[in-house]
Protein backbone atom coordinates (compact mmCIF):
# COMPACT_ATOMS: atom_id res chain seq x y z
CA UNK A 1 0.00 0.00 0.00
CA UNK A 2 3.29 2.16 0.58
CA UNK A 3 4.46 1.72 -2.77
CA UNK A 4 0.95 2.61 -4.29
CA UNK A 5 1.14 5.73 -2.39
CA UNK A 6 4.85 6.75 -3.56
CA UNK A 7 3.26 6.33 -7.08
CA UNK A 8 0.46 8.56 -6.35
CA UNK A 9 2.93 11.12 -4.94
CA UNK A 10 4.37 11.45 -8.71
CA UNK A 11 0.69 11.69 -10.23
CA UNK A 12 0.25 14.41 -7.72
CA UNK A 13 3.00 16.34 -8.85
CA UNK A 14 2.74 16.33 -12.24
CA UNK A 15 -1.26 16.94 -12.18
CA UNK A 16 0.33 20.72 -10.17
CA UNK A 17 2.98 20.92 -12.82
CA UNK A 18 0.18 20.90 -15.55
CA UNK A 19 -1.74 23.32 -13.27
CA UNK A 20 1.19 25.34 -12.86
CA UNK A 21 2.41 25.73 -17.02
CA UNK A 22 -1.99 25.46 -17.75
CA UNK A 23 -1.53 27.89 -20.47
CA UNK A 24 1.08 25.24 -22.72
CA UNK A 25 -1.81 22.86 -21.50
CA UNK A 26 -4.88 24.61 -22.76
CA UNK A 27 -2.96 25.56 -26.13
CA UNK A 28 -3.47 21.69 -27.24
CA UNK A 29 -6.80 21.60 -26.84
CA UNK A 30 -6.91 24.06 -30.08
CA UNK A 31 -5.18 21.58 -32.17
CA UNK A 32 -7.27 19.01 -30.98
CA UNK A 33 -10.39 21.13 -31.81
CA UNK A 34 -9.43 21.72 -35.41
CA UNK A 35 -8.65 17.98 -35.93
CA UNK A 36 -12.16 17.06 -34.28
CA UNK A 37 -13.51 19.93 -37.05
CA UNK A 38 -11.71 18.97 -39.84
CA UNK A 39 -13.30 15.14 -39.26
CA UNK A 40 -16.06 16.20 -38.44
CA UNK A 41 -16.35 17.89 -41.86
CA UNK A 42 -15.10 15.43 -43.96
CA UNK A 43 -17.64 12.76 -42.59
CA UNK A 44 -20.57 15.09 -43.76
CA UNK A 45 -19.48 15.20 -46.80
CA UNK A 46 -18.50 12.02 -47.05
CA UNK A 47 -22.04 11.17 -45.80
CA UNK A 48 -24.29 13.98 -47.64
CA UNK A 49 -26.92 12.99 -49.55
CA UNK A 50 -26.97 9.26 -48.14
CA UNK A 51 -28.95 8.75 -44.91
CA UNK A 52 -26.72 5.48 -43.87
CA UNK A 53 -23.96 3.71 -45.54
CA UNK A 54 -22.93 -0.22 -44.74
CA UNK A 55 -25.32 0.10 -41.10
CA UNK A 56 -24.24 3.36 -39.77
CA UNK A 57 -25.76 6.44 -39.64
CA UNK A 58 -24.17 9.94 -40.12
CA UNK A 59 -25.48 10.70 -36.32
CA UNK A 60 -23.73 7.49 -35.17
CA UNK A 61 -20.35 8.43 -37.20
CA UNK A 62 -20.30 11.85 -35.21
CA UNK A 63 -20.73 10.34 -31.48
CA UNK A 64 -17.46 8.10 -33.28
CA UNK A 65 -15.26 10.83 -34.46
CA UNK A 66 -16.61 12.94 -31.26
CA UNK A 67 -15.15 10.39 -28.43
CA UNK A 68 -12.28 9.62 -30.80
CA UNK A 69 -10.84 12.91 -31.07
CA UNK A 70 -11.44 13.50 -26.95
CA UNK A 71 -9.78 10.40 -26.27
CA UNK A 72 -7.07 10.84 -28.61
CA UNK A 73 -6.75 14.25 -26.54
CA UNK A 74 -6.34 12.14 -23.35
CA UNK A 75 -4.20 10.10 -24.70
CA UNK A 76 -2.10 12.84 -26.03
CA UNK A 77 -2.27 14.53 -22.50
CA UNK A 78 1.21 12.10 -21.09
CA UNK A 79 4.64 11.91 -21.50
CA UNK A 80 5.32 12.42 -25.41
CA UNK A 81 7.46 9.49 -27.18
CA UNK A 82 10.44 12.33 -27.85
CA UNK A 83 10.71 13.13 -24.55
CA UNK A 84 11.41 9.40 -23.09
CA UNK A 85 14.00 9.16 -26.12
CA UNK A 86 15.43 12.62 -25.10
CA UNK A 87 15.96 10.85 -21.71
CA UNK A 88 17.43 8.02 -23.07
CA UNK A 89 19.43 9.78 -25.90
CA UNK A 90 20.93 12.34 -23.25
CA UNK A 91 21.57 9.44 -20.24
CA UNK A 92 18.80 10.81 -17.93
CA UNK A 93 17.43 7.60 -17.47
CA UNK A 94 20.61 6.33 -15.58
CA UNK A 95 19.20 8.63 -12.73
CA UNK A 96 15.68 7.49 -12.59
CA UNK A 97 17.12 3.87 -12.56
CA UNK A 98 19.38 4.47 -9.06
CA UNK A 99 15.61 5.35 -7.56
CA UNK A 100 14.04 3.03 -5.57
CA UNK A 101 10.74 2.32 -7.93
CA UNK A 102 9.93 0.81 -11.18
CA UNK A 103 10.78 3.76 -14.16
CA UNK A 104 7.20 2.12 -16.13
CA UNK A 105 5.08 2.00 -13.33
CA UNK A 106 6.57 5.78 -12.18
CA UNK A 107 6.01 7.10 -15.99
CA UNK A 108 2.16 5.78 -16.19
CA UNK A 109 1.37 7.47 -12.67
CA UNK A 110 3.32 10.52 -13.88
CA UNK A 111 0.63 10.49 -16.90
CA UNK A 112 -1.86 10.15 -14.59
CA UNK A 113 -1.61 13.62 -12.91
CA UNK A 114 -1.38 15.18 -16.41
CA UNK A 115 -3.91 14.01 -18.16
CA UNK A 116 -6.66 14.31 -15.48
CA UNK A 117 -5.42 18.41 -15.17
CA UNK A 118 -6.06 18.48 -18.79
CA UNK A 119 -9.83 16.37 -18.73
CA UNK A 120 -11.25 17.68 -15.78
CA UNK A 121 -10.45 21.21 -17.16
CA UNK A 122 -10.58 21.47 -20.86
CA UNK A 123 -12.05 17.90 -22.55
CA UNK A 124 -14.76 17.50 -19.93
CA UNK A 125 -16.00 20.83 -20.10
CA UNK A 126 -15.39 21.42 -24.15
CA UNK A 127 -16.65 17.65 -24.78
CA UNK A 128 -19.38 18.09 -22.93
CA UNK A 129 -20.75 21.32 -24.95
CA UNK A 130 -20.38 19.46 -28.37
CA UNK A 131 -21.86 16.47 -27.10
CA UNK A 132 -25.00 18.56 -26.23
CA UNK A 133 -25.07 20.85 -29.27
CA UNK A 134 -24.49 18.28 -31.90
CA UNK A 135 -26.53 15.89 -30.74
CA UNK A 136 -24.93 12.29 -31.92
CA UNK A 137 -25.54 8.97 -30.83
CA UNK A 138 -24.25 8.00 -27.09
CA UNK A 139 -24.53 5.34 -25.17
CA UNK A 140 -28.30 4.18 -24.35
CA UNK A 141 -27.92 2.70 -20.77
CA UNK A 142 -25.75 3.08 -17.86
CA UNK A 143 -24.46 -0.92 -18.61
CA UNK A 144 -23.13 0.17 -22.05
CA UNK A 145 -21.47 3.21 -20.52
CA UNK A 146 -19.95 0.81 -18.04
CA UNK A 147 -18.19 -0.99 -20.68
CA UNK A 148 -17.12 1.59 -22.94
CA UNK A 149 -15.38 3.20 -19.55
CA UNK A 150 -13.69 -0.26 -19.13
CA UNK A 151 -12.29 -0.88 -22.77
CA UNK A 152 -10.99 2.88 -22.69
CA UNK A 153 -9.14 2.13 -19.97
CA UNK A 154 -7.68 -1.14 -21.07
CA UNK A 155 -7.33 0.25 -24.65
CA UNK A 156 -5.19 3.32 -22.63
CA UNK A 157 -2.78 0.90 -21.30
CA UNK A 158 -2.69 -1.06 -24.18
CA UNK A 159 -0.91 2.36 -26.07
CA UNK A 160 0.72 3.14 -23.12
CA UNK A 161 2.80 -0.26 -23.03
CA UNK A 162 3.27 0.18 -27.04
CA UNK A 163 4.49 3.71 -26.64
CA UNK A 164 6.85 3.28 -24.49
CA UNK A 165 8.24 -0.48 -25.73
CA UNK A 166 8.64 1.86 -29.00
CA UNK A 167 10.51 4.74 -27.04
CA UNK A 168 12.90 2.25 -25.16
CA UNK A 169 13.81 1.14 -28.63
CA UNK A 170 16.40 4.30 -28.68
CA UNK A 171 18.77 1.87 -26.37
CA UNK A 172 19.25 0.47 -29.70
CA UNK A 173 19.06 2.62 -32.52
CA UNK A 174 19.65 6.29 -31.76
CA UNK A 175 18.25 7.87 -34.96
CA UNK A 176 14.54 6.84 -35.48
CA UNK A 177 13.19 8.83 -37.91
CA UNK A 178 11.29 6.59 -40.25
CA UNK A 179 10.51 3.88 -38.28
CA UNK A 180 9.08 6.46 -35.59
CA UNK A 181 6.77 7.69 -38.65
CA UNK A 182 5.64 4.09 -39.55
CA UNK A 183 4.93 3.67 -35.80
CA UNK A 184 2.95 6.83 -35.74
CA UNK A 185 0.85 6.16 -39.13
CA UNK A 186 0.25 2.26 -37.84
CA UNK A 187 -0.99 3.92 -34.95
CA UNK A 188 -2.93 6.13 -36.53
CA UNK A 189 -4.68 4.29 -39.15
CA UNK A 190 -5.10 0.48 -37.49
CA UNK A 191 -6.79 2.10 -34.32
CA UNK A 192 -9.36 3.28 -36.07
CA UNK A 193 -8.74 6.90 -34.86
CA UNK A 194 -10.59 8.71 -37.52
CA UNK A 195 -11.41 5.56 -39.93
CA UNK A 196 -13.94 3.25 -38.31
CA UNK A 197 -12.32 -0.31 -39.31
CA UNK A 198 -15.82 -1.24 -41.16
CA UNK A 199 -14.93 1.20 -43.55
CA UNK A 200 -11.96 -0.54 -44.73
CA UNK A 201 -11.40 -2.69 -47.59
CA UNK A 202 -12.14 -6.34 -46.36
CA UNK A 203 -8.46 -7.35 -46.89
CA UNK A 204 -7.01 -4.68 -45.03
CA UNK A 205 -9.66 -5.28 -42.46
CA UNK A 206 -8.55 -8.65 -41.45
CA UNK A 207 -5.05 -7.00 -41.02
CA UNK A 208 -5.83 -4.87 -39.00
CA UNK A 209 -8.20 -7.48 -36.71
CA UNK A 210 -4.94 -9.10 -36.02
CA UNK A 211 -3.20 -6.07 -35.15
CA UNK A 212 -2.91 -4.54 -30.97
CA UNK A 213 -3.79 -1.19 -32.58
CA UNK A 214 -7.81 -1.46 -33.11
CA UNK A 215 -7.59 -2.29 -29.28
CA UNK A 216 -6.42 1.03 -28.74
CA UNK A 217 -9.41 3.49 -30.39
CA UNK A 218 -11.64 0.99 -32.01
CA UNK A 219 -13.34 -0.95 -29.90
CA UNK A 220 -13.86 1.84 -26.95
CA UNK A 221 -15.14 3.83 -29.72
CA UNK A 222 -17.39 0.98 -31.32
CA UNK A 223 -19.11 0.08 -28.03
CA UNK A 224 -19.67 4.15 -27.37
CA UNK A 225 -21.89 4.04 -30.52
CA UNK A 226 -23.32 0.86 -30.23
CA UNK A 227 -21.96 -0.94 -32.93
CA UNK A 228 -20.28 -3.69 -30.76
CA UNK A 229 -22.97 -5.17 -28.68
CA UNK A 230 -24.59 -8.53 -27.74
CA UNK A 231 -21.66 -11.34 -27.07
CA UNK A 232 -19.33 -9.63 -29.37
CA UNK A 233 -18.65 -7.45 -26.77
CA UNK A 234 -16.79 -10.40 -24.50
CA UNK A 235 -15.31 -11.40 -27.50
CA UNK A 236 -13.63 -7.70 -27.92
CA UNK A 237 -12.80 -7.48 -23.85
CA UNK A 238 -11.04 -10.79 -24.31
CA UNK A 239 -9.12 -9.39 -27.52
CA UNK A 240 -8.49 -6.03 -25.36
CA UNK A 241 -7.06 -8.31 -22.03
CA UNK A 242 -5.19 -10.49 -24.45
CA UNK A 243 -3.28 -7.76 -26.51
CA UNK A 244 -2.69 -5.98 -22.99
CA UNK A 245 -0.65 -9.26 -21.72
CA UNK A 246 0.95 -9.39 -24.77
CA UNK A 247 2.03 -5.82 -24.68
CA UNK A 248 3.01 -5.59 -21.24
CA UNK A 249 5.13 -8.82 -21.61
CA UNK A 250 7.34 -7.30 -24.69
CA UNK A 251 7.49 -4.20 -22.53
CA UNK A 252 9.01 -5.72 -19.84
CA UNK A 253 11.46 -7.89 -21.78
CA UNK A 254 12.90 -4.93 -23.27
CA UNK A 255 12.97 -2.99 -20.12
CA UNK A 256 15.23 -5.57 -18.82
CA UNK A 257 16.86 -6.10 -21.33
CA UNK A 258 17.43 -2.42 -21.93
CA UNK A 259 18.62 -2.10 -18.55
CA UNK A 260 21.09 -4.80 -18.74
CA UNK A 261 22.61 -2.31 -21.97
CA UNK A 262 22.35 0.57 -19.21
CA UNK A 263 25.04 -1.96 -16.89
CA UNK A 264 27.23 -2.71 -19.78
CA UNK A 265 27.82 0.65 -21.09
CA UNK A 266 28.87 1.88 -17.61
CA UNK A 267 30.93 -0.66 -16.24
CA UNK B 1 21.26 47.93 -55.75
CA UNK B 2 22.23 45.25 -58.59
CA UNK B 3 25.28 44.52 -56.85
CA UNK B 4 24.03 44.60 -53.54
CA UNK B 5 21.64 41.85 -54.74
CA UNK B 6 24.83 39.51 -56.71
CA UNK B 7 25.87 40.20 -53.27
CA UNK B 8 23.43 39.09 -51.27
CA UNK B 9 22.70 35.97 -53.54
CA UNK B 10 26.06 35.21 -53.32
CA UNK B 11 26.03 35.20 -49.38
CA UNK B 12 23.03 33.40 -49.29
CA UNK B 13 24.64 30.65 -51.25
CA UNK B 14 28.12 30.34 -49.24
CA UNK B 15 25.67 30.12 -46.19
CA UNK B 16 23.14 27.62 -47.50
CA UNK B 17 26.53 25.41 -49.23
CA UNK B 18 27.48 25.11 -45.13
CA UNK B 19 24.07 24.54 -44.15
CA UNK B 20 24.28 21.16 -46.36
CA UNK B 21 27.37 20.32 -45.21
CA UNK B 22 26.81 20.49 -41.65
CA UNK B 23 23.16 18.17 -42.78
CA UNK B 24 25.08 15.87 -44.48
CA UNK B 25 27.66 15.58 -41.67
CA UNK B 26 24.80 13.04 -40.24
CA UNK B 27 24.76 10.61 -43.01
CA UNK B 28 21.99 8.20 -41.41
CA UNK B 29 20.37 10.61 -40.25
CA UNK B 30 19.86 12.42 -42.85
CA UNK B 31 18.70 9.80 -44.69
CA UNK B 32 15.95 8.74 -42.57
CA UNK B 33 14.81 12.23 -41.87
CA UNK B 34 13.82 12.31 -45.72
CA UNK B 35 12.50 8.37 -45.52
CA UNK B 36 10.68 9.65 -42.65
CA UNK B 37 8.89 12.79 -43.71
CA UNK B 38 7.97 10.95 -47.34
CA UNK B 39 6.68 7.95 -44.88
CA UNK B 40 4.31 10.25 -43.25
CA UNK B 41 2.97 12.03 -46.13
CA UNK B 42 2.50 8.56 -48.00
CA UNK B 43 0.51 7.65 -44.86
CA UNK B 44 -1.96 10.35 -45.36
CA UNK B 45 -2.81 9.34 -49.01
CA UNK B 46 -2.94 5.61 -48.00
CA UNK B 47 -5.57 7.33 -45.00
CA UNK B 48 -7.45 9.10 -48.32
CA UNK B 49 -7.24 6.11 -49.76
CA UNK B 50 -8.93 4.27 -47.13
CA UNK B 51 -11.48 6.69 -46.48
CA UNK B 52 -12.67 6.85 -50.38
CA UNK B 53 -12.79 2.94 -50.74
CA UNK B 54 -16.71 2.89 -49.32
CA UNK B 55 -17.41 6.44 -49.97
CA UNK B 56 -16.36 6.38 -53.73
CA UNK B 57 -15.92 10.09 -53.74
CA UNK B 58 -15.54 13.34 -51.22
CA UNK B 59 -18.12 16.12 -52.67
CA UNK B 60 -17.15 14.61 -56.23
CA UNK B 61 -13.43 14.47 -55.68
CA UNK B 62 -12.17 11.45 -56.86
CA UNK B 63 -9.15 9.47 -55.02
CA UNK B 64 -6.52 10.91 -57.86
CA UNK B 65 -8.10 14.10 -57.72
CA UNK B 66 -7.42 14.28 -54.00
CA UNK B 67 -4.15 12.88 -54.26
CA UNK B 68 -3.33 15.90 -56.40
CA UNK B 69 -5.04 18.43 -54.71
CA UNK B 70 -2.85 17.28 -51.44
CA UNK B 71 0.70 16.60 -53.19
CA UNK B 72 0.42 20.30 -54.78
CA UNK B 73 0.39 21.42 -51.08
CA UNK B 74 3.09 19.10 -50.36
CA UNK B 75 5.21 20.08 -52.98
CA UNK B 76 4.93 24.07 -52.36
CA UNK B 77 5.25 23.36 -48.82
CA UNK B 78 8.63 20.92 -49.27
CA UNK B 79 10.21 24.22 -51.05
CA UNK B 80 8.97 26.66 -48.24
CA UNK B 81 10.60 24.19 -45.74
CA UNK B 82 13.72 24.64 -47.66
CA UNK B 83 13.98 28.33 -46.98
CA UNK B 84 11.90 28.94 -44.01
CA UNK B 85 11.03 25.94 -41.61
CA UNK B 86 13.58 27.06 -39.60
CA UNK B 87 12.00 30.42 -38.79
CA UNK B 88 9.30 28.39 -36.10
CA UNK B 89 11.82 28.18 -33.59
CA UNK B 90 12.78 31.58 -33.94
CA UNK B 91 11.65 31.39 -29.87
CA UNK B 92 14.91 29.65 -28.75
CA UNK B 93 16.99 32.37 -30.11
CA UNK B 94 14.80 34.60 -28.08
CA UNK B 95 14.65 32.81 -25.03
CA UNK B 96 18.16 31.76 -24.91
CA UNK B 97 19.73 35.30 -25.92
CA UNK B 98 21.55 34.41 -29.37
CA UNK B 99 19.30 36.32 -31.42
CA UNK B 100 21.74 39.22 -30.97
CA UNK B 101 24.13 37.61 -32.99
CA UNK B 102 21.49 38.33 -35.81
CA UNK B 103 21.43 41.73 -34.87
CA UNK B 104 25.33 42.95 -34.81
CA UNK B 105 26.50 41.62 -37.97
CA UNK B 106 26.33 43.81 -41.50
CA UNK B 107 23.27 41.96 -43.30
CA UNK B 108 19.80 42.50 -42.91
CA UNK B 109 18.94 40.62 -39.99
CA UNK B 110 15.86 38.54 -41.62
CA UNK B 111 17.96 38.05 -44.76
CA UNK B 112 21.33 36.61 -42.19
CA UNK B 113 18.31 34.26 -40.21
CA UNK B 114 16.72 32.96 -43.31
CA UNK B 115 20.13 32.38 -44.66
CA UNK B 116 20.89 30.28 -41.46
CA UNK B 117 19.44 26.81 -42.64
CA UNK B 118 18.38 25.52 -46.21
CA UNK B 119 16.81 22.50 -44.85
CA UNK B 120 17.92 19.56 -47.15
CA UNK B 121 15.18 17.17 -45.48
CA UNK B 122 12.54 18.65 -46.98
CA UNK B 123 13.40 16.11 -49.97
CA UNK B 124 11.34 13.77 -48.68
CA UNK B 125 8.29 16.14 -49.37
CA UNK B 126 9.51 16.29 -52.92
CA UNK B 127 9.84 12.61 -53.01
CA UNK B 128 6.73 11.71 -52.31
CA UNK B 129 4.79 15.05 -53.83
CA UNK B 130 6.74 14.58 -57.59
CA UNK B 131 5.68 10.81 -57.84
CA UNK B 132 2.43 11.50 -56.71
CA UNK B 133 1.56 14.30 -58.66
CA UNK B 134 3.04 12.01 -61.73
CA UNK B 135 0.81 9.35 -60.59
CA UNK B 136 -2.43 11.71 -60.34
CA UNK B 137 -1.67 12.99 -63.86
CA UNK B 138 -1.42 9.92 -65.48
CA UNK B 139 -4.63 8.38 -63.88
CA UNK B 140 -6.27 11.67 -64.34
CA UNK B 141 -5.11 11.61 -68.21
CA UNK B 142 -4.39 14.92 -68.15
CA UNK B 143 -2.56 17.11 -70.71
CA UNK B 144 -1.42 20.34 -69.57
CA UNK B 145 0.30 22.90 -71.96
CA UNK B 146 -0.55 26.32 -70.54
CA UNK B 147 -1.85 24.65 -67.04
CA UNK B 148 2.06 23.97 -66.81
CA UNK B 149 2.54 27.67 -66.06
CA UNK B 150 -0.47 27.97 -63.24
CA UNK B 151 0.99 24.76 -61.63
CA UNK B 152 4.50 26.86 -61.63
CA UNK B 153 2.76 29.49 -60.08
CA UNK B 154 0.95 27.59 -57.54
CA UNK B 155 3.97 26.29 -56.66
CA UNK B 156 5.77 29.67 -56.47
CA UNK B 157 3.04 31.25 -54.88
CA UNK B 158 2.52 28.56 -52.32
CA UNK B 159 5.84 28.76 -51.12
CA UNK B 160 5.64 32.50 -50.39
CA UNK B 161 1.95 32.21 -48.41
CA UNK B 162 3.05 29.30 -46.26
CA UNK B 163 6.97 30.98 -46.29
CA UNK B 164 4.72 34.03 -44.82
CA UNK B 165 2.89 32.05 -42.08
CA UNK B 166 5.90 30.44 -40.85
CA UNK B 167 7.74 34.32 -40.98
CA UNK B 168 4.56 35.66 -39.25
CA UNK B 169 4.55 32.43 -36.67
CA UNK B 170 8.03 33.39 -36.08
CA UNK B 171 7.65 36.95 -35.62
CA UNK B 172 4.94 36.48 -32.58
CA UNK B 173 8.30 35.53 -30.53
CA UNK B 174 9.08 38.91 -30.49
CA UNK B 175 6.06 39.80 -28.25
CA UNK B 176 5.35 36.43 -26.78
CA UNK B 177 8.58 34.54 -26.72
CA UNK B 178 6.89 31.74 -28.54
CA UNK B 179 6.92 30.30 -31.78
CA UNK B 180 7.36 26.57 -32.12
CA UNK B 181 3.90 25.68 -30.52
CA UNK B 182 1.90 28.31 -32.20
CA UNK B 183 3.50 26.28 -35.52
CA UNK B 184 2.41 22.99 -33.74
CA UNK B 185 -1.06 23.86 -32.42
CA UNK B 186 -2.26 26.55 -35.14
CA UNK B 187 -0.74 26.48 -38.13
CA UNK B 188 0.00 22.96 -38.73
CA UNK B 189 -3.99 21.67 -37.78
CA UNK B 190 -4.97 24.46 -40.68
CA UNK B 191 -2.27 23.62 -43.10
CA UNK B 192 -3.94 19.50 -42.16
CA UNK B 193 -7.28 21.06 -43.34
CA UNK B 194 -6.38 22.10 -46.69
CA UNK B 195 -5.70 18.66 -47.71
CA UNK B 196 -8.79 18.37 -48.00
CA UNK B 197 -11.35 20.22 -50.80
CA UNK B 198 -12.26 23.82 -49.28
CA UNK B 199 -15.89 22.85 -50.28
CA UNK B 200 -16.39 20.54 -47.51
CA UNK B 201 -16.18 23.06 -44.84
CA UNK B 202 -18.78 25.70 -43.57
CA UNK B 203 -18.58 29.11 -45.52
CA UNK B 204 -17.03 31.49 -43.08
CA UNK B 205 -13.79 28.80 -43.41
CA UNK B 206 -13.97 29.64 -46.86
CA UNK B 207 -13.83 33.17 -46.78
CA UNK B 208 -11.22 32.83 -44.23
CA UNK B 209 -8.97 30.94 -46.29
CA UNK B 210 -9.26 32.95 -49.37
CA UNK B 211 -9.09 36.36 -47.87
CA UNK B 212 -7.13 36.09 -44.41
CA UNK B 213 -4.69 33.35 -44.26
CA UNK B 214 -4.86 32.82 -47.95
CA UNK B 215 -4.26 28.67 -47.93
CA UNK B 216 -7.24 28.17 -50.74
CA UNK B 217 -4.04 29.82 -53.28
CA UNK B 218 -1.59 26.96 -52.03
CA UNK B 219 -3.70 23.67 -53.74
CA UNK B 220 -7.84 24.36 -54.01
CA UNK B 221 -7.63 27.56 -56.51
CA UNK B 222 -4.94 25.86 -58.40
CA UNK B 223 -6.13 22.21 -58.46
CA UNK B 224 -9.60 23.28 -59.22
CA UNK B 225 -8.35 25.18 -62.81
CA UNK B 226 -5.66 22.54 -63.11
CA UNK B 227 -8.62 19.64 -63.32
CA UNK B 228 -10.97 21.58 -64.65
CA UNK B 229 -13.29 21.29 -62.00
CA UNK B 230 -16.60 23.49 -61.02
CA UNK B 231 -17.10 25.03 -57.76
CA UNK B 232 -20.70 27.37 -56.80
CA UNK B 233 -18.21 29.71 -54.77
CA UNK B 234 -15.06 30.19 -56.85
CA UNK B 235 -14.64 31.15 -60.46
CA UNK B 236 -11.86 29.38 -61.83
CA UNK B 237 -9.46 32.06 -62.87
CA UNK B 238 -8.96 32.42 -59.21
CA UNK B 239 -6.01 29.40 -59.85
CA UNK B 240 -4.02 31.88 -61.51
CA UNK B 241 -3.38 34.53 -58.99
CA UNK B 242 -1.58 32.24 -56.73
CA UNK B 243 1.54 33.71 -57.34
CA UNK B 244 0.57 37.53 -57.22
CA UNK B 245 -1.26 36.67 -53.59
CA UNK B 246 1.91 35.03 -52.47
CA UNK B 247 4.07 37.96 -53.07
CA UNK B 248 1.67 40.63 -51.67
CA UNK B 249 0.82 38.20 -48.24
CA UNK B 250 4.98 37.28 -47.95
CA UNK B 251 5.43 41.21 -48.31
CA UNK B 252 3.15 41.89 -45.61
CA UNK B 253 4.70 39.30 -42.99
CA UNK B 254 7.68 40.61 -43.89
CA UNK B 255 6.41 43.91 -42.57
CA UNK B 256 5.33 42.56 -39.76
CA UNK B 257 8.30 40.43 -38.66
CA UNK B 258 10.51 43.89 -39.09
CA UNK B 259 7.47 45.61 -36.86
CA UNK B 260 8.16 42.51 -34.24
CA UNK B 261 12.00 42.96 -34.51
CA UNK B 262 11.87 47.06 -33.86
CA UNK B 263 10.07 45.90 -30.84
CA UNK B 264 12.79 43.40 -29.60
CA UNK B 265 15.05 45.72 -30.04
CA UNK B 266 13.38 48.02 -27.41
CA UNK B 267 13.27 45.52 -24.76
CA UNK B 268 16.52 44.18 -25.53
CA UNK B 269 18.46 47.08 -22.65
Amino acid sequence: MGTFKMYLEFSRKSFQRAAAYRFDVWTRIVGNVLFLFMWGFIWYGLYHGKSSVEGVSFQAMLGYILVSQALQGIHGAGTPLWEIQERVRTGDIAMEMLRPYDYTTRMLFSDFGGIAFYFITAIVPLYTVLFLVLNPVVPTSLVQLGLFVVSVILGYFIRYCIELTFGLFTFWLVETGGVEDIFYFSISLFSGSVIPLWFFPGWLEQVARYLPFQAIFFIPNSIFVGQLTGPAIWYAFMNQVIWLLVCYLILRLVWNRASMKIVIQGG
Amino acid sequence: MVQSLLRGIDMYLYMAGASIRAQLQYRYAFVMNILGWAMTYAGTAITMWVLLYSFGALEGWTFWELIFLFALAVLSWGVCMVFFFHFRSLDQYIVNGTFDRFLVRPVHPFFHFMAMKFDVGAFGQFLFSIVAVSLAYSSLHLHWTWQWLVFLGAVIGGTLIQGGLLVVISAMAFWTTRSERLYWVVMWPFKSLMNYPLSIYPRVIQVLVTFVLPFAFVNYLPALLLLDKTSNNFSPFWGCLSPLVGVLFFWLCLRFWMLGLDRYKSTGS
